[in-house]
């Protein structure tokens, strides 16, 4: 009988538990939110572009928030961020992928880098993620992968004006282009390459193993080449800034490029300064003006601490806008094919960034590829000098 | 002829900071039989140890340096007196401590200080032109460190009591119990010597390469080739393997290139295992 007592009594609370779980289970499924996913390098010497990614969609989910949320149909949804570290590698990126979908993300923007983007689009095509990435990989975007948007052009873009302008303010005849051996240097530097020679420069291409931590002997074997110039490519910023600091203790007098991603500030910090630079051109996403500045403004406002030192934030700030109206407009947090339907059919239009292009076709096979106004910077004399403004690259 | 020479000095400087790194990391192995996958994380927090007392409290670049060896070598000592000497004879209960503690002293790095590297310059730069040959000055500075350090470890270990008992705890750990040397007692020590060097490193190349989080990776998969290289618990070994690591990293890089240099160093390493499986001057079976 005591038995039977603490059987009931074991059962009764069982079922209490089972039914308050259901009730809030059912309260969750009532409130209505959008969970954006985030993939990107967030430690190693690419943390730079990674922050600057999730420091975007922070900022992109509070102005929702801030306003009660998104519209989506006929209700309105808190925007959530998760973010996942992608470590510049294809198995963080799927580990990150799959993290994603068992939590039930449908919309992932990132990754950054090459061997991320590589190891996502499988997750994400098996999955139907709508993915909005960075990586300058010669196969980021594609027809085979429909759901997949690149947030901004990459070298096949913008390495042709660069270099033309390169060109006319150092006098670059031969050029050295240094990139890791994997798929985010490779693809990179290639196409960089195929700018130079366009141009009329020699360009010889020179890789490095990812993890490098001392450059010297790299450097010794490049200065041997004679060349006018170095470009760094897509070398990440720490990497840059050891290379550009150990190219001019051992002489290197001539321009430094960084054709790939920017982080100028922390390459100038590794290398020991501007004076120690000198000499540097480089792609710069998002030319700041006072309209985009308001973005920093609003930033500091909402989470009370200065927006992302990376330039790239601006970039991702104006994609994450996007999906995130496709996804207004599409009227769905769950249907991909349908929001990617939307996103394709928006006009590229930022209240900061100003109007842009979908590009892509002619390089990749599909226009998908977001491309806003750029810039190029320069620093000569070991001085900043004000970036030169470039129409939004048409990919032509 | 100049680019041959240029690459055996940047060799020999590379084999210089390599030795002084494999040095905390064979004698671990070698006296406690402990492999410390936390050997990159004592380099990373040398190095910020010692940019947090020069660009917070405005401490002198070599002050700050002793202390970083000083502070890294007080947490290996107190890690091991606490933590690994509970489970010293126990190989894969030590490895597991010492990559936890790895990924505690980066994580904790990376929340303290962030993802991005800091501006952290050596004291003296400068380039030493001597007819087409340029010496960064920081690099023979770090580089005449690394050979004091690298022979106040030898002195240690050869010319005094305390190494002696290393040694002989090293050579038969039971055997050595029983003339009465007190493992207890000298394993920490060992330990945060070790550590201390790691440290002592990490303050010392940061600066002329550069400093983050993450910059531990390398310096652990660096030290534990040139320990197989050498032969695991060889001090001696390991100090030729740093050295012959350095001038094959050195050509190969500049004669092969960056991608098929790290080959050239990797199918040196398999070469001489093959050879030799206990590395160049390693033993049979350890004593210890």
């Amino acid at each position: 009988m005591k038995n039977a007592s603490r059987y009931f009594t074991r059962s009764a609370i069982g079922g209490l538990v089972i039914g308050m779980t259901g009730l809030l289970a059912g309260h969750a499924d009532a409130a209505c939110e959008l969970k954006l996913g985030v993939i990107g390098t967030l430690s190693g010497p690419a943390a730079q572009w990674g922050l600057a990614l999730k420091g975007a969609v922070d900022y992109v989910a509070a102005e929702y928030n801030a306003q009660g949320g998104i519209q989506v149909g006929n209700e309105k949804c808190q925007v959530a961020v998760t973010a996942f570290d992608g470590k510049y590698t294809a198995e963080g990126a799927a580990a990150g992928a799959n993290a994603m979908v068992s939590q039930g993300v449908k919309f992932i923007i990132g990754p950054i880098g090459s061997p991320e983007m590589t190891g996502l689009k499988p997750i994400a095509l098996r999955n139907n993620l709508l993915v909005m990435g960075d990586s300058y990989a010669k196969n980021a975007i594609g027809p085979q992968w429909p759901l997949v948007f690149h947030s901004g052009p990459g070298p096949s873009g913008w390495a042709d004006p660069i270099v033309k302008v390169a060109k006319a303010k150092f006098g670059i005849k031969k050029v050295v282009i240094v990139a890791p051996n994997d798929q985010g240097g490779t693809d990179i530097a290639s196409v960089d390459a195929v700018a130079y020679k366009n141009n009329g420069i020699a360009a010889t291409e020179e890789y490095y193993q990812r993890g490098t931590a001392n450059f010297q002997p790299i450097v010794t074997r490049i200065i041997n080449m004679q060349p006018d110039a170095i470009d760094t490519a897509s070398s990440p910023p720490g990497d840059t800034g050891t290379i550009a600091k150990q190219l001019r203790l051992a002489g290197f007098q001539g321009p430094i490029g960084h054709l790939g991603g920017p982080g100028t500030e922390e390459i100038a910090r590794i290398a020991g300064g501007m004076d120690v630079l000198k000499t540097f051109y480089w792609y710069e996403p998002i030319v700041i003006d006072e309209k985009i500045q308001e973005i920093a403004v609003d930033y500091k406002k909402a989470f009370n601490a200065d927006r992302p030192e990376n330039n790239l934030f601006f970039q991702w700030v104006g994609a994450a806008r996007m999906v995130t109206k496709a996804i207004s407009k599409a009227g769905t947090i769950s249907d991909t094919k349908k929001v990617a339907e939307a996103l394709r059919s928006l006009p590229v239009e930022d209240p900061n960034l100003g109007k842009g292009l979908w590009i892509g076709q002619e390089f990749f096979g599909i226009n998908q590829e977001l491309s806003f106004p750029f810039g190029i910077g320069t620093i000569i004399d070991g001085k900043m000098q004000p970036i030169i403004k470039q129409a939004a690259a048409t990919g032509k | 002829m100049n680019e041959f020479v240029s690459a055996g000095l940047i060799g020999v400087s590379l084999g210089a900071q390599y030795a002084l790194l494999a040095l905390g990391f064979t004698l671990i192995f070698g006296i406690l039989g402990v492999v410390n996958f936390a050997h990159g994380g004592f380099y990373v927090v040398g190095g910020y140890i010692a940019y947090g007392f020069v660009s917070h409290f405005g401490v002198p670049y070599v002050l700050a340096v002793v202390i970083a060896a000083l502070l890294t070598g007080a947490i290996g000592y107190f890690f091991e007196l606490f933590i690994v000497e509970r489970l010293v004879e126990d190989d894969l209960a030590t490895l597991m401590l010492t990559l936890g503690l790895y990924l505690v002293m980066s994580t904790g790095v990376l929340v303290a200080f962030g993802p991005e590297s800091p501006q952290f310059e050596f004291p003296v730069s400068g380039t030493l032109q001597i007819g087409a040959f340029h010496l960064p000055i920081e690099n023979i500075v770090v580089f005449v460190v690394c050979l004091l350090a690298i022979a106040a470890v030898y002195i240690l270990l050869y010319r005094t009591d305390f190494g002696r008992a290393l040694r002989a705890l090293a050579d038969d750990r039971q055997v050595a119990a029983a003339q009465g040397l007190r493992p207890r007692l000298l394993f920490p020590l060992a330990f945060g010597v070790a550590c201390g060097l790691a440290g002592l490193t990490g303050a010392l190349v940061t600066p002329i390469l550069s400093l983050a989080p993450h910059v531990g990776d390398p310096v652990l998969a660096t030290s534990f080739l040139i320990v197989i290289l050498g032969g695991l618990g060889s001090v001696g070994g390991a100090t030729v393997a740093a050295f012959l690591v350095g001038l094959v990293e050195a050509y190969s890089s500049v004669y092969l290139g960056g991608s098929k240099g790290a080959l050239a160093l990797f199918v040196l390493v398999l070469i001489v295992l093959v050879v030799r499986p206990t590395g160049l001057f390693g033993r049979e079976v350890r004593g210890a």
